[in-house]
């Protein structure tokens, strides 16, 4: 049998040689100053972004019996059985109770322990959602509605309004850089290499790989040999070169970078505790583990505060939804406990609040095969702070006559991305002041300095 | 004085590596060059160095690199005769390696292996990187190569990575087409059964309303959305449209819901077909099935209806014509080519000049791909002399760096194959052909990096996979080739790949000359003048001539002067 593993096990067997970077003393000098600095309320978030869109109507479900019959009629041969739903204790804001993906028991023990929430039918928006507005045409809508390469992007941004190239993380490792050892490991630390999410005007990310210490170093460099000394003079006196032409200064700017930042963090992975969490072999998994170590190296990183992002894509099952999701919502499941399980290990479960982004929901009705793109939908927040055991927002009545169905099935959100974010970025620590800076629609829909939290998922 | 410096570090490499890949001997020396030099007719005067400047970056545009023969020969012959010669050189297909290999594999000849090595999985691979390292059409190759980067399939679709032939028959389609007509690739691609798969149209039915169900919208917006006219209304130089400063959709959500409706009804063709079909069939296009096409009128684009009573294949004809006429194709499908071959940031002016001979190639033919190409390659803007001060140009991207490095560095093996799996650019560099992690390719046209970039208002969409990561990947990847010999991984019974520097070891006592050559075919003479000093300086320092030519091969390499081409 041919299978994507031993395509991938074959190509390790080649034995891609990963260099290793001797410490430099340089580079442990700056550890240790980085350890001195470190404050005492460290706070991470860690952003999975569910790329493709996940068909999240069949993540969290009706279990109500008049419920469950309108789900079950409107997405057809999508329906999942009623009886194998997990069903969650309490209800949500309407009184009704819902069940999750079987293929997700660790979330349910999350949820039932008070470590993780959901949030119902979350979505772009651009004003609270009216549906004669959208009928006539007076209605503010996001660009590129159901487009992938635009939702995905507004849900980095959060700004439906505009193509722009910075994310609200970007914006606040922007605003808050200097809280962390200004050492050129940025506070937004990447395991899915570039993205908009962690793209600021000053700070972009440091990407990072699950595998191995995470960083490599370029061969040999500065690696205390004599070839080691000779590989730093070739580079840098080629990085010394002052570039007129602006993509050069760019590639040039963004080597140098990487070269610096990564004796640093090299170092400082070496300082993290050995976890006794064990953690599956797949990619989230691993992912997670390899953040779970940034954090355990936070000290001498000289890291305050830090946002990690993690893409895990293949979400978009416009064919054979059922069974994908059969095989893919376990892994996140799975995945999110073992992370959990490390972060009270290292004892900083409190400090670190994770969440799901998504393109969008999907199309409540059925393609035949699967379903199609659609606008709003639930997410998943773990952590220490989240008041857990929740559904928090507004899940929508199903019903063929849902004056939120804008056509096929399409739910539009009930809570915005915005107060979705502003609830994250405010523990984060973002400043009621600087709110408008990284979330720049926030006031359609919350009023930043509020006595009131904008969802109230997460205590202080 | 560094020989004993780079055996220890070969030795290092060797040892941290799983299977003893044989470094091969550091002969070097001349001869051996892998293109003959032409014999020309006589020629009025050689070329001066600034033709050949001008040449070398004329190949950089059009090619995945030229060695130094075969860009003195493009000078000679100019680039219109030598555009011309491309158009009629004959297409070499990736397919018939595949089924080759395929058959070999069969035959038991790697049996020895396959406990550790998929040769199913990786024929296509190993067909793409020795056909674009040794193929003598060396335009249509990068030309398939940028349409496949805008008509995007993946094999990380496991279906398209377990079948061979999925992607290499994709791959002559747009080879076979590269300098066809956009209307019979944009309907090839919608027929294709990779794209069938890819995008989910295969199997796709007309609506049940007893079942509550409809018709698949997935290729109906992203054929639209990327294969053709793009989100917005545009003007021929490529600008949105503006209505009360709002750019205007080209399509809601209802046009898409009646182009998902012509794309039902296809399944895999050929032998034992029928609707529904599960088993793959990539070697012939897909198959209307006409009782599962959604029947009744479609309203597509511009008040264009198609009548109800069609076959489903005229109603595919239809909706390709549809999107085909669309004024939008010219200036989205035309900027993009221009982005994918010369610059990230051409101006309105020239994307117009490009979109007007997509629209009219002067003979009344709209969507000839020569006239799209020779408007790209030939424009004035194109032409102009290269100037570090100006936005022209664009970063390469690993792939075309690597695939560069082959075909300019004397690439050569024992057994005559330019065989590799791909794994080591998509681990280092974050990308490989036809592997992208979705239907948007591995970055966006519109990508612009926050900072300098962004504010200046300039796009630079490859830097969306340079990363911390991959940029030391991207150095690595040549140093492992350079230094150590690790020049590809091609999968045993097949001869190691090593690099002959056959154009370089006759220089490597002349420094100048040296660094002089290397900047002329590698960079076109952009070298900043400070670089050409770091790089001679360095250099000068080495005694052993092997090692030197590897040290200034390694430094032209992975300077930001080479990874951005002007």
């Amino acid at each position: 049998m041919i299978t994507r593993r031993k395509f991938l096990s074959h190509s390790c067997s080649l034995g891609l040689a990963t260099a290793t970077v001797s410490t430099s003393l340089l580079s442990l000098g700056m550890a240790r100053t980085a350890a001195a600095q470190s404050a005492p309320n460290y706070k991470a978030l860690v952003c999975v972004l569910l790329a493709g869109g996940n068909d999240s109507y069949n993540m969290l479900v009706p279990l109500d019996n008049g419920q469950y019959a309108e789900y079950s009629a409107i997405r057809s041969d999508l329906a999942l059985e009623q009886s194998a739903l997990l069903g969650l204790p309490g209800t949500a804001s309407n009184g009704l109770a819902y069940g999750l993906h079987p293929g997700m028991p660790e979330l349910r023990d999350l949820f039932e322990n008070g470590d993780a929430a959901m949030i119902a039918n979350v979505g772009t928006l651009l004003e609270a959602f009216d549906a004669d507005a959208v009928e006539n045409g007076t209605a503010r809508l996001p660009l590129g509605l159901f487009s992938h390469a635009d939702q995905i992007n507004q849900w980095q941004t959060a700004a439906p309004d505009r193509r722009i190239a910075d994310g609200w993380g970007g914006r606040i490792a922007d605003l808050m850089q200097d809280v962390n050892l200004a050492n050129g490991v940025s506070m937004n630390i990447s395991l899915s290499g570039s993205n908009v999410f962690q793209s600021g005007n000053q700070v972009g990310e440091y990407s990072i790989e699950a595998s191995g210490d995470g960083a490599p170093g370029v061969n040999a460099y500065d690696d205390g040999t004599e070839f080691g000394a000779f590989r730093k003079r070739m580079v840098d006196e080629l990085l010394a070169v002052q570039q007129q032409n602006i993509f050069r200064r760019e590639y040039s700017r963004r080597l140098r970078s990487a070269i610096d930042a990564q004796a640093v963090f090299v170092d400082a992975i070496g300082t993290a505790p050995t976890l006794t969490t064990s953690f599956s072999a797949n990619y989230f998994s691993q992912a997670l583990r390899q953040i779970a170590r940034v954090i355990g190296a936070r000290d001498a990183l000289g890291a305050n505060r830090q946002t990690f992002f993690v893409t895990v894509g293949g979400w978009d099952h416009h064919d054979d939804v059922l069974d994908n999701q059969a095989a893919m919502l376990p892994m996140i499941s799975a995945g999110l406990k073992e992370f959990r399980d490390a972060l009270v290990e290292l004892q900083v479960f409190d400090e670190v609040t994770t969440f799901t982004t998504s393109d969008f929901g999907r199309t409540l009705t059925s393609n035949g095969k699967g379903s199609d793109h659609g606008w709003g939908g639930h997410h998943v927040v773990m952590g220490g702070s989240v008041d857990g055991g929740s559904i928090y927002g507004d899940y929508p009545l199903l019903s063929a006559s849902s004056p939120l169905d804008v056509g096929r099935g399409v739910y539009a959100p009930t809570t915005s991305v915005d107060e979705y974010f502003a609830e994250l970025a405010t523990w984060f620590g973002v400043p009621a002041a600087d709110l408008d800076l990284v979330l720049p629609n926030v006031r359609s829909f919350y009023t930043p300095g509020s006595a009131e939290p904008p969802i109230g998922f997460l205590t202080a | 004085m560094f020989r004993a410096q780079l055996t220890r570090l070969t030795g290092r490499l060797a040892a941290l590596s799983a299977t003893a890949i044989l470094l091969a001997a550091c002969g070097g020396g001349g001869g051996g060059g892998t293109s003959p030099p032409v014999a020309p007719p006589p020629p009025p005067a050689p070329p001066t160095s600034a033709e050949l400047a001008d040449a070398s970056r004329f190949a950089a545009q059009a090619t995945f690199g030229l060695d130094y023969d075969a860009i003195y020969a493009l000078a000679e012959a100019g680039k219109g005769s030598w555009l011309n010669a491309q158009f009629n050189t004959p297409v070499t297909r990736h397919t018939p390696l595949v089924y080759e290999l395929v058959a070999r594999r069969e035959a038991g000849e790697f049996e020895d292996f396959e406990e550790d090595i998929e040769y199913l999985i990786l024929s296509r691979r190993i067909a793409w990187w020795h056909h674009t390292v040794t193929a003598n059409d060396v335009l249509r190759q990068r030309v398939a190569f940028a349409l496949s980067e805008i008509l995007v399939v993946s094999d990380n679709v496991d279906t398209l990575l377990i079948y061979p032939d999925a992607l290499s028959t994709y791959y002559d389609l747009l080879l076979d087409n590269a300098f066809g007509n956009y209307r019979d690739i944009l309907r090839g691609v919608s027929l294709h059964p990779a794209m069938g798969f890819y995008l989910s149209h295969i199997n796709n039915a007309k609506s049940n309303p007893a079942n509550n169900t409809f018709p698949d919208e997935n290729y109906a917006r992203e054929v639209m959305q990327l294969f053709s006219i793009g989100l917005f209304e545009l003007n021929n130089d490529g600008s949105q449209k503006l209505d009360a400063g709002e750019p205007i959709p080209t399509y809601s959500n209802v046009e898409i819901r009646e182009f998902a409706k012509i794309f039902t009804g296809l399944s895999w063709g050929g032998p034992a077909a029928f609707f529904g079909r599960e088993a793959p069939n990539f070697s012939v296009p897909m198959q209307m099935f006409d009782a599962a096409h959604e029947p009744g009128p479609k309203n597509l684009l511009n008040g264009t209806v198609v009548p109800a009573g069609q076959s489903g294949i005229e109603d595919i004809d239809a909706a390709i014509d549809n999107l085909f006429n669309h004024p939008n194709v010219g200036p989205f499908i035309g900027k993009q080519l221009i982005q994918r071959l010369v610059t990230s940031n051409p101006s309105p002016a020239y994307v117009e000049r490009v979109a007007n001979a997509f629209n009219d190639n002067g003979s009344g033919v709209r969507g000839d791909m020569r006239a799209v190409l020779r408007a790209v390659l030939l424009d004035q803007e194109a032409t102009a002399s290269a100037d570090p001060a100006t936005t022209f140009g664009k970063l390469r991207e690993p792939v075309v760096r690597y695939a560069a490095m082959l075909r300019q560095l004397g690439a050569t093996s024992d057994d005559g194959y330019i065989f590799n799996t791909g794994y080591f650019i998509q681990e280092l560099g974050k990308q490989h052909p036809l592997s992208s992690p979705s239907v948007f390719n591995f970055f966006l046209p519109a990508h612009s990096p926050a900072g300098e970039i962004s504010d200046a208002g300039l796009v630079a969409p490859e830097f969306q996979i340079v990363t911390s990561n991959s940029i030391v990947g991207m150095t690595n990847l040549v140093d492992f080739a350079v230094s150590a010999d690790y020049v590809t991984d091609a999968p045993p019974p097949f001869a190691q790949v090593s690099l002959t520097y056959a154009d370089y070891m006759p220089l490597a006592d002349d420094v100048p000359l040296l660094v002089d050559r290397l900047n002329l075919v590698m960079t076109a003479n952009s070298l900043d003048p400070a670089a050409v000093a770091a790089i001679e300086s360095v250099v000068a320092d080495v005694d052993d001539l092997n090692f030197r030519v590897r040290v200034a091969v390694y430094m032209v390499l992975v300077s930001a002067d080479y990874a951005v081409r002007l």
